[in-house]
Parts: structure tokens; C-alpha cells; sequence
């Protein structure tokens, strides 16, 4: 027993250094002295940091991005859940059909849906481009994500459960709420998670569909051109690398404490 | 199910009571169901009948035709050889770039599922405590953008990156190695790193339902360590597996992004060249019937590889 | 057992559904955090190059104005007029002189009053005239910014034979496989084609049989040699930086950045010729907003001071001659430019070839490449 629990540990331990060390790489050049990011290093600095408080456009590109990224997790699983309640607990004729038809967007290159909406969103619907515009591109593409982790919570369960809770005098809500959401909840967690990930990191369709208000990686691609601004760009990286980490240990501090929330996801 | 005989005198309740299920079902199908449609259903529409136009200059010509799809298999009596393999195709490109994001992005997906399968058992059968916390410090890095990984990367693999250095510090080697970015495998690295959380999610959560008395009992009935994985855990793990696959794969083949960036003159994918069609070559209609047939080749793969492994079977022994 | 767990389940089922109330409650506030899409259409909204979005670029206009215009940020040429062409409400469009020909044959582009230019007395006169600027008579594109496209090579890792006799054939060049980035960009093939003794006039409109001779000889060889194309600065001046690349393509703003750091780096006047490219502002018929607005943000772009932002700032040159004598001297000449009106004489102006011609040296390049593994 102890040898295979070491060897899983070790292994942890590289994946982790795997998963980490490039993006390690943003702090140190974000706090070194020098334009482009090459080895040797060359000298401890702050101004990139500054250089980024001062950028109100690169700032406000995030809080785009965190606004959109909240917004299409949340709907995306809020939908994601009865669709996979239905695909995995209803033996429904013309299931597996629609099940593949709404993982379409997963086998369509991001460039096609993109050139695709922005024609329907601008020509037939005539609405604006926005951040809803972006954000509304975002949930068909993490809707596949979702439904996806979703359905390999839910399959399996013993359905006899919720048959017992419904003979116990439960309602189709209460059981929902008191039995399957509680069942499916490490799901819904990792589905709000993908989302969030998703959208927070989803490029070309943003491209696309962003009218003049711009987000996170559209905004750090406009930046490529002008190689001078790129620390201030690593220092916003750190930034959002370490405020993250931050967060996801308060939040576990927290919890442990015993505070309402066990839930990560919510932050 | 079905198979309920005429005779029976509950089967018309029975069969209400079907009906009723369905129409539950479909009824918590439609919210996702229907915002797929709205925003899907008609952009593949309007790509579906743009791949049977033609363009010329900024002008559609709107007859229904063929010519297209024609294209991309029109034979040649003279092969355009590429890595080895003739293509007799008049217009080889999509067929090269087809077969060579396929193998790129199936590369990708078996060092995702090698790396991510360890790592979910990790957090599902040795991490007792804090697990929410070691999921979410899986995700963390990929809040830092994409962009800011792939240059990441490219600072690790490169000339005087980290790699590099460190091994001249160390006195490994004299002169940089090149061969580190810039080629197919920096390409199969950064993807697998871009997406092993997409995969770790899935299995983890598979994982995590196995019922913990199935494996003792298989313990109890004298299973090897080994054994016990082979005839439960892996088993009941598959359909989460073979999720995580597909949601790798079949994302990554229409990926230009990553294989331009560190994939150095080889880098363009089927992906590059539907963008290519789309907005530098004036020709979206081709581009539509490129998109359409990775679609269909993708879309035949996952048919043939989920047929070859028996998802369905999978399924159905667990429910 | 079974029993703890479902009661234990059942438990937290109540934390969670809390959680459930707080997961709409984020829903609801996403939905009104979320921006309204600007109702206000009279704002000035501007189709620009990722970064030309500072304000030290059109600081007259937010002086007048109280307030920057609105920007949507493209890559390159061809999203842009993707984004037009779908319906996109712009009014102002920075394009290139070999680009903004296909804005002016989609029909977005309108003509230009220069008349209601105040700095436009004050661009090169040969900028003015300029093919690109002006097509069929009129004015379509107040040119802006302008700069090199050469060589730039480090003289450290370079032998010292190039330094005498510098030739783009490098790129082509067995010898320097994997050490030199060309701009992933059809430019590859035209420069190919020099290097084998075409002039430019005939090589950047090669057409047919022509072209994909070219493009099978040049292009191949080209994607070949490269170590990778370049799409974006940041990575041919890092490359350069570190050492894993000795020459690449490049514009001006790469010698600028890279001797800032203390990098020894060279522009190369290269035998068979060295590019001028200029990019300028082009009014667009689907805007929504005041033309005036547009014409004082034009006006904005073609001042000196912006001229002095851009070459100090970027490394790139402007349109305007006072520009050169209110930036520090020291600036213009890590641009490698000590008469800019000289300069222009001795350069090629990129051209612009028919859409047509483009279409087809996109297409033999995106083939090019494909065929690369």
C-alpha cells in the first residue's frame, strides 16, 4: 500500500511542477528589469507593476473578462444541469440525437461559429455588438463542457434513490434539491469551473463578436504588436495568478472554519 | 421496457406514465436545447447552404452547386507526395492539413489522458482532505490567459529559455539545444498543457462516484491491487475517460491558435486554412465545405472510436 | 454505511441549496453588471490595430472632445473588413496603402475633404500623392504612420560578410535554416522572387503559372529556411533578443526596442531594395457618428505631437515633416532615418496589387505552408 501511495504522490509533485512552472515564469519576468524575457535575468524591478495600475484599458479588458466569465458559467451550467438530468435519468426517443446536435459546437472550428454569428447578430438580428453578444457566443460553446462533466456525475447513480425518495411522499423539487442537486454537485462545481476557464480564456470568438468593448485575451493579443508592453502584461498575469491562488485559500480557510460555504465554486 | 404485453391491464397506465417521463425530459431538455437552436441551428444552417455557393471577389453566387466539394477530392494523376504519403489530389491542401491536424491533435489528446488519468485517481483515492481545494489549484493556472501560457512556453522551450539555461548552469550542455520549440512536439507539449484540466475534471468526477464498496468487495474476493483496477475502477471510469478524450480531441483538431504560435513554418493546421478561405482568400464558400467535411470526418471518428471501445455497452452495464 | 452517507448527503444538500440561492443571486447580478451596449451611437467608434488605441496618438481629439473615442481592436486587415462587411458600424478604419484598396472595392470607404485637414499641408508630398492615398482621382486614406520593412540582423552573431553585402537571399539560404524568421506573409514569395532577379513591379503582381512557379521555388524555400514565421513583434523581437534568431524581417520599431535593451542589433539596406510601408486613416460609409468627429480624429492622428509620440514611443515613422523636427533626434536616428524624405526616394513603396492578384498570393501561400510538416 505505502509504495503506490508514494509513487501517486511523486507523481502529483511533477504534475503540479509541470503545471506550475511556466506559468512561474510570469512573476519572475514581470519583476525583472528588462524588456524581453530571457535568461540571464537582469535586475529586480516594480515599474512593470506600476506600468500596469496605469493601464485603465488592460484593466478594464479584465474586468470584462470576469464579468462575461461569471455571467456564462453560470447560465451555461444553469442550463447544463436539466439537459443532462434529462439525457442521463429519461430514456428519451431521439436522445442520442440531440445530445450529439448540442455537442455540435465542440467539432466546429471556433473561427466558423464566430464569422457565423457575427453575420446573424449584425445582419438578421440587428442588435449591437457588446459584451452580450461575446457572452452569449461563449454559452453555446461551454454548454457541450458542461452538459459533458455533468453526465458523467449523473450517469450511474442509482436511480432507485430518487424512485425511494419520491415513495417517501418527496416532490420531483424536493428530491431535485434534496438528492440529486447534493449528488450532483462535484459536477456542477467542475461545470462552473469549466465555464469560467472557458469563457475567461476564449479568444477568437471574442474576437469576433466584441463591438468596442474589448476583453482579457483579445486585449493582451492587441498588446503582441508593441513588445514594449508586454511586462506590464506579465505583471497583470502574476496579478491574476496570485489573486487566484489568494482566493482559493481564503476560501478554504474559510470553509474551514465551518462558515456557510463548502462550495469553491461560488467566489 | 416495451415489451409489455397486450394483455396486461396496468399497460395503459404504464403507458401514461411513459409518456409523462418523456415529456418531462424533453421538458428539461428544451432551456439548453433551445439556445443551441437559436444560436447554432442557424449559423450551421447559413454555413450548410454558403458551402453550395461560389465567391468571387466580395460577390456571392447564390446557384446551388457542387463545385466545392468537387474540389476537395478532384483527382490528380500526379501525387503530391507529403511526409511520405501520395495524395493523387488535384488540391491536396485540405486533405494534408486534414490528416495532419488529426495526428497532431491525437497526439495531443494521449499525452493529456496519460498525464490527466494519474492525476484525477491522485485526487479521488489518495486525497482525503482539502480535495476542492487541490481541483481548484489544478484550474488556477489556467486563469492567466492563453496567450500568456503559450509565451510561457515559449520562454521555457526557447533559445535561452528556461530549460536551456538551466542546463548550461548546470553544465549538461554547452550550446542551447533548438529542437525544443518550434516543431511538432512544443505543439503536442503546450496543448497538453492547455487542456489536461479539461481532461482531469471529467475522470475525477467519474472516479469519484465509484462506489467505495465495490472496490473492497473486490478486495475481499482476492483481487490484486492491480487486478481490482483493471476489472472496476477502470471500467467504471471509462465513460468519464472516454469524455475527457473527446472533449480534447475533437476541440483540438479545429485548433489553429497554439500550432501557429510554437509550431515554427509547419505549424498550419486545417483550422489556419478554413480562417485563410474565410477572410484572406475570399473564397467562404470552400471554407464552408472545409469546416463541413472536418466536421463529418471528426464527427465519423468519434462514431467509429466510441462503436470500436463499446460506449454504448459502458453505459448501459452501469445503468 | 450506505445510510451515514445518504444522511450526510442529505445534509449538505441544505448548505448547498443556500449555495444554489447565492449561485442566481450572482446570475441576477451578472445580468445587471454586465455593460449596457452603448446607446449613445453618436460617439466616434474607430476600427484600429491592437495598441494604437493610446490616447498619446489622438490627444487633440480628446482635448476637444472631453473623452477618448470608442476603438475595436483588429489584427489584421482582413477581420476588419470582415467585421464591416457583416454589419459592423465603424467610422474610422486605420488600413494600410496595400490594403485599403479592398476596403475602397467592398464599397466602405468615402472619399476625404483634405480640405478639412488641418495638418494635412504638413504631410511628405510624396505621401500625399501616394499610390493608396489617393485611388481613381480621390482621396481615400490620410496617410499616418510609415515605416521600414528590412532586415534587421544581429551583428554579434551575423558573419561580417553580410554587413558589407546584405541580401534578403538569406531567407532563402540553406545555410541559415533554422536562424532567420521571415513575416508569415506572401511578402515571402515577392522577396523571393527579387532575390532571383525580378524587380519589384513585376514580382508583386505575379499572377497564374508565374506565381506558383514562385511560390513553389521562393515560398518553399522560404518556409523552409525559417526557424518560424512571424506573426506578431513580440515574438521576432524576442527571438532576436535571446539569440535564437540572427535576422529576421522586420519594421523599424525591432532596432528601436532592442537597442533600448542594450542589444546590438542592425538595419540592413539590402541589395535588391529595402520596404516602405504606410498606413493611414480611412473614413468608412457605415459609421454612425458626426463626420466631424471623424475628420478631428484623422486631423488628431496627423499632428506633429502624435508624430512625436509615435517615432519616440514606437520606432515608427509619420506622415507629418514637423514630427521630425520635434522628436528627440536621438529617436529618429535609432530608426535609422536621418533625412526622411531621402529615405522615401531610396525605398520601395509597397504597392498595392488587385484584389484579385492578392487573393491568388494568399491562396499559393496558405498552400505553401500547408505543405510544410
Amino acid at each position: 500500500m505505502r509504495g503506490k501511495f508514494n509513487i501517486l504522490w511523486v507523481y502529483a509533485g511533477f504534475f503540479i511542477i509541470f503545471l506550475y512552472g511556466p506559468v512561474l515564469l510570469m512573476p519572475v519576468f514581470a519583476l525583472n528589469d528588462g524588456t524581453f524575457a530571457t535568461f540571464p535575468l537582469k535586475g529586480f524591478t516594480l515599474k512593470n507593476f506600476a506600468a500596469m495600475a496605469a493601464n485603465t484599458s488592460m484593466i478594464l479588458a479584465f474586468q470584462n473578462s470576469l464579468k462575461i466569465a461569471v455571467f456564462v458559467a453560470v447560465l451555461s451550467t444553469a442550463l447544463a444541469i436539466p439537459a443532462a438530468l434529462a439525457l442521463t435519468r429519461f430514456r428519451l426517443p431521439g436522445g442520442a440525437a440531440i445530445q450529439s446536435f448540442m455537442m455540435l459546437p465542440l467539432v466546429i472550428p471556433s473561427i466558423v461559429i464566430a464569422v457565423a454569428l457575427l453575420v446573424i447578430i449584425l445582419k438578421i438580428l440587428g442588435i449591437g455588438l457588446s459584451l452580450f453578444t461575446v457572452a452569449a457566443g461563449h454559452v453555446i460553446v461551454c454548454l457541450p463542457f458542461c452538459i459533458s462533466v455533468l453526465m458523467s456525475r449523473l450517469e450511474g447513480f442509482d436511480p432507485s434513490l430518487e424512485e425511494a425518495s419520491r415513495d417517501l411522499g418527496c416532490g420531483a423539487w424536493t428530491t431535485f434539491w434534496r438528492l440529486t442537486f447534493p449528488l450532483a454537485l462535484p459536477g456542477v462545481i467542475s461545470s462552473l469551473l469549466m465555464g469560467f476557464i472557458i469563457s475567461f480564456d476564449e479568444f477568437v470568438i471574442a474576437f469576433f463578436l466584441t463591438g468596442t468593448e474589448t476583453t482579457l485575451p483579445v486585449y493582451l493579443f492587441s498588446q503582441l504588436r508593441f513588445p514594449n508592453k508586454l511586462p506590464g502584461v506579465l505583471a497583470l498575469g502574476s496579478l491574476i495568478l496570485v489573486g487566484s491562488a489568494l482566493l482559493v485559500i481564503a476560501a478554504e480557510v474559510i470553509r474551514k472554519r465551518g462558515v456557510a460555504s463548502s462550495n469553491p465554486g461560488d467566489f | 421496457m416495451t415489451d409489455t404485453a397486450a394483455s396486461d391491464p396496468l399497460a395503459p397506465a404504464r403507458d401514461r406514465e411513459v409518456l409523462r417521463r418523456r415529456l418531462r425530459g424533453y421538458g428539461l431538455l428544451s432551456p439548453a436545447l433551445s439556445v443551441t437552436i437559436a444560436m447554432l441551428a442557424l449559423p450551421m444552417a447559413a454555413l450548410f447552404l454558403l458551402s453550395f455557393w461560389t465567391q468571387s471577389g466580395f460577390e456571392l453566387d447564390r446557384t446551388p452547386t457542387l463545385a466545392n466539394y468537387a474540389e476537395l477530392v478532384r483527382p490528380s494523376a500526379e501525387p503530391t507526395v507529403w511526409f511520405g504519403i501520395p495524395f493523387h489530389l488535384a488540391y491536396p491542401v485540405p486533405a494534408i492539413l486534414m490528416v495532419k491536424s488529426l495526428v497532431m491533435s491525437l497526439m495531443a489528446t494521449l499525452a493529456v489522458i496519460a498525464l490527466a488519468y494519474p492525476m484525477a485517481y491522485f485526487l479521488a483515492f489518495r486525497v482525503h482532505r482539502h480535495k476542492a481545494l487541490w481541483i481548484i489549484l489544478i484550474t488556477v493556472p489556467f486563469w492567466t490567459s492563453y496567450l500568456l501560457r503559450v509565451f510561457a512556453w515559449k520562454v521555457v522551450l526557447g533559445f535561452n529559455g528556461a530549460i536551456n539555461s538551466g542546463l548550461k548552469t548546470l553544465g549538461i550542455i554547452d550550446e542551447p539545444l533548438e529542437f525544443l520549440l518550434y516543431n511538432p512536439g512544443a505543439v503536442v507539449i503546450t496543448l497538453a498543457h492547455s487542456w489536461v484540466a479539461f481532461a482531469i475534471l471529467p475522470i475525477y468526477v467519474s472516479l469519484e462516484k465509484i462506489d467505495r464498496s465495490l472496490l473492497e468487495a473486490a478486495s475481499d474476493l482476492g483481487d490484486s491491487r492491480w487486478q481490482r483496477f483493471r476489472r472496476v475502477t477502470l471500467p467504471l471510469s471509462a465513460p468519464g475517460t472516454v469524455a475527457a478524450a473527446l472533449l480534447v480531441f475533437i476541440p483540438t483538431v479545429g485548433d489553429y491558435v497554439t500550432p501557429t504560435l510554437v509550431g515554427g513554418p509547419g505549424g498550419t493546421m486545417i483550422g489556419n486554412l478554413v480562417q485563410d478561405l474565410f477572410l484572406k482568400q475570399n473564397n467562404a464558400p470552400l471554407g464552408a465545405a472545409v469546416a463541413i467535411t472536418m466536421m463529418g470526418i471528426i464527427a465519423v471518428l468519434v462514431a467509429l472510436f466510441l462503436w470500436a471501445i463499446g460506449y454504448a455497452r459502458i453505459r448501459s452495464r452501469r445503468l | 454505511m450506505q445510510r451515514i452517507k445518504f444522511i450526510d448527503r442529505m445534509a449538505s444538500g441544505r448548505v448547498s441549496r443556500r449555495q444554489m440561492m447565492q449561485a442566481a443571486g450572482a446570475f441576477g447580478v451578472g445580468a445587471l453588471v454586465l455593460p449596457r451596449r452603448s446607446v449613445a451611437a453618436e460617439v466616434l467608434t474607430c476600427l484600429e490595430w491592437g495598441g494604437y488605441d493610446s490616447p498619446d496618438y489622438f490627444q487633440p481629439y480628446v482635448a476637444k472632445y472631453g473623452a477618448q473615442p470608442n476603438f475595436s481592436i483588429f489584427a489584421g486587415e482582413e477581420d476588419a473588413l470582415a467585421k464591416v462587411l457583416a454589419g459592423f458600424a465603424a467610422d474610422v478604419m486605420h488600413p494600410c496603402n496595400y490594403s485599403v484598396a479592398r476596403f475602397v472595392n467592398a464599397g466602405v470607404a468615402k472619399e476625404i475633404d483634405t480640405a478639412r485637414l488641418s495638418h494635412w499641408a504638413d504631410v511628405f508630398p510624396s505621401l500625399q500623392a501616394a499610390e493608396g492615398v489617393v485611388m481613381d482621382g480621390k482621396v481615400v486614406m490620410a496617410p499616418a504612420d510609415w515605416g521600414n520593412s528590412s532586415i534587421a540582423y544581429r551583428p554579434d552573431l551575423m558573419p561580417p560578410e553580410f554587413a558589407q553585402n546584405p541580401t534578403w537571399a538569406i531567407f532563402y539560404d540553406e545555410e541559415y535554416a533554422g536562424r532567420v524568421a521571415m513575416t508569415d506573409n506572401e511578402m515571402a514569395i515577392v522577396i523571393g522572387a527579387m532575390v532571383g532577379g525580378m524587380p519589384y513591379d513585376e514580382a508583386y503582381k505575379l499572377e497564374g503559372a508565374a506565381l506558383e512557379a514562385a511560390a513553389k521555388e521562393w515560398g518553399t524555400k522560404a518556409v523552409n529556411t525559417a526557424k518560424f514565421l512571424w506573426n506578431d513583434s513580440s515574438e521576432v523581437q524576442q527571438a532576436m533578443a535571446s539569440g535564437e534568431i540572427v535576422a529576421a524581417y522586420a519594421w523599424n520599431d525591432l532596432v528601436a526596442n532592442l537597442r533600448a535593451e542594450g542589444i546590438p542589433v542592425e538595419l540592413a539596406a539590402p541589395k535588391e531594395g529595402m520596404f516602405t510601408w504606410f498606413c493611414g486613416l480611412t473614413l468608412l460609409n457605415t459609421g454612425k457618428a458626426d463626420e466631424q468627429a471623424a475628420y478631428d480624429f484623422i486631423d488628431a492622428w496627423l499632428s506633429p505631437e502624435t508624430g512625436k509620440a509615435l517615432i519616440e514611443g514606437s520606432g515608427y515613422g509619420h506622415a507629418n515633416i514637423k514630427a521630425f523636427e520635434i522628436a528627440d533626434p536621438q529617436a529618429v536616428a535609432n530608426m535609422g532615418i536621418t533625412d526622411p524624405v531621402e529615405m522615401m526616394k531610396n525605398t520601395i513603396v509597397f504597392k498595392t496589387p488587385t484584389d484579385a492578384v492578392q487573393e491568388g498570393f494568399n491562396k499559393v501561400w496558405a498552400d505553401t505552408k500547408a505543405l510544410k510538416y
